[in-house]
């Protein structure tokens, strides 16, 4: 119980830290948000700090041995600077898993939900970055672009 | 069953974990030029400055834990506004790819009065003799304000030799209402621009009233009310926001850059379409 209180606490500060990713830009109804689409051992070709939103591009091998060439669109880059996404974060040549809530369409597109580095560790998106499709930081306030 | 010294534990915790992160800041190389959004004014900071709104302030989507305001209640519409507001297509419902709002796609400016509700981060007021200006992070906007006793022009976009052209900012005139109420009246906006995000529009004889309070030395309220009879049948509240003082009255730069919206919309807005039916 004592845990829980203590992980509760801290977790209210990380999250009252970070604050708000500032009001969403737009949207997630061109995706699909029930599951992510998950691109293993992608290889990142571009990593675009543009505003309205960085772009990651990365290209991913799937089961047939086909080279598919994604682009995906995270928060703003000041809303992603808050929680320590810098326009190094993501290089030319980076080996990781990456998670996305893919268009409707079904083009290689989407909203990318999270990384995984190849040490293990992870990095996710200021909004639509919980698994669920919901924020993964918090609702603490308002923002985001 | 939960132990007294429990809450006081976790309590302590807390405080220590964001003593460490404050500490983890302070230790980290500070630059004068830099925006902190962790460096937040520490409570009111005392009563408020009489007829003083300078300063720089963070603004509810700056990242700095700026207490929510309240967001906009449309009136109805009349005809001619039903009419202008079905041919809006707002980035929340349509997305990127299906969108027509002139910001989204161009980076076209907001104008006044949508740039003060939408991507509201930073701002800096400045009083000169005859003048306030109201400088606005997002988009470096900057608004005019004439307080040397001259009323709103009534002339704007007519067909007469010397009508006024439209402005994006519109004209504005304003006054204290007392030592800490400073009032701000506009008209003369331009009617390609969008009254707010959800694609309300604006007629060129809108008449916005702003409201800026302050409230402590640390803070300050704005309320902002639109007339446009030829649009809306009662008067619009388009909304309240709140500011907070910057410590070190520094702001980061943040603007839309047309090259990089075309780049976006081709690679990633576009091929991701658009789906109002699920907007929420």
């Amino acid at each position: 119980m004592k845990t829980k209180v203590l992980m509760m606490m801290v977790l209210f500060a990380v999250l009252a830290a970070i604050d708000s990713p500032l009001f969403a830009h737009h949207g997630a109804a061109a995706y699909d948000m029930s599951k992510p689409v998950v691109l293993k051992d992608a290889t990142v070709t571009e990593f675009l700090w543009i505003n309205p939103h960085p772009l990651i591009k990365a290209d991913y091998k799937d089961k047939e041995g086909n080279v598919q060439h994604w682009t995906m669109e995270m928060g703003s880059t000041m809303s992603a600077g808050l929680i320590g996404w810098t326009r190094t974060t993501l290089k030319h040549g980076d080996v990781v898993t990456l998670y996305v809530w893919q268009a409707k369409t079904r083009k290689p597109v989407g909203r990318f939900n999270k990384v995984v580095f190849a040490d293990g560790s992870t990095m996710r998106d200021t909004q639509t970055g919980a698994d669920d499709g919901t924020r993964a930081d918090t609702d603490v306030g308002r923002g985001g672009h | 069953m939960r132990k007294p010294h429990t809450g006081a534990i976790a309590g302590v915790a807390g405080v220590l974990f964001l003593s460490a992160l404050a500490a983890a800041q302070n230790n980290a190389a500070r630059s004068p030029w830099k925006y902190y959004p962790m460096e937040r004014a520490i409570g009111d900071g005392g009563p408020a400055p009489k007829r003083d709104l300078t300063g720089t302030w963070a603004g509810p989507a700056s990242g700095a834990a700026v207490p929510r305001g309240r967001t906009e209640s449309p009136p109805p519409l009349t005809p001619l506004g039903k009419q202008s507001y079905e041919r809006n297509k707002p980035l929340g419902k349509y997305s990127p790819g299906g969108t027509n709002d002139p910001h989204s796609r161009y980076c076209d400016p907001f104008g006044f009065p949508q740039n003060m509700t939408q991507e509201i981060r930073g701002l800096t007021i400045t009083t000169l003799p005859n003048r306030t200006f109201l400088l606005l992070q997002y988009m470096d906007v900057w608004r005019e304000v004439w307080t040397d006793g001259r009323t709103l022009p009534a002339n704007v976009g007519g067909t007469a030799r010397d009508s006024l052209d439209p402005k994006y900012n519109g004209y504005s005139v304003g006054h204290w209402e007392d030592d800490y109420t400073f009032m701000v009246d506009t008209t003369g906006l331009a009617e390609e621009t969008w009254a707010t995000k959800s694609g309300y529009p604006h007629s060129v004889d809108a008449h916005v009233q702003e409201r800026f309070h302050r409230d402590s030395k640390n803070d300050l309220t704005l309320t902002i009310t639109m007339d446009d009879p030829k649009l809306y049948t009662k008067p619009f509240f388009l909304g309240e926001e709140h500011f907070r003082w910057i410590p070190n009255q520094q702001l980061d730069e943040f603007t839309c850059i047309p090259s990089q919206v075309q780049q976006y919309l081709k690679e990633m807005g576009d091929p991701a379409g658009s789906d109002p039916s699920a907007a929420r």
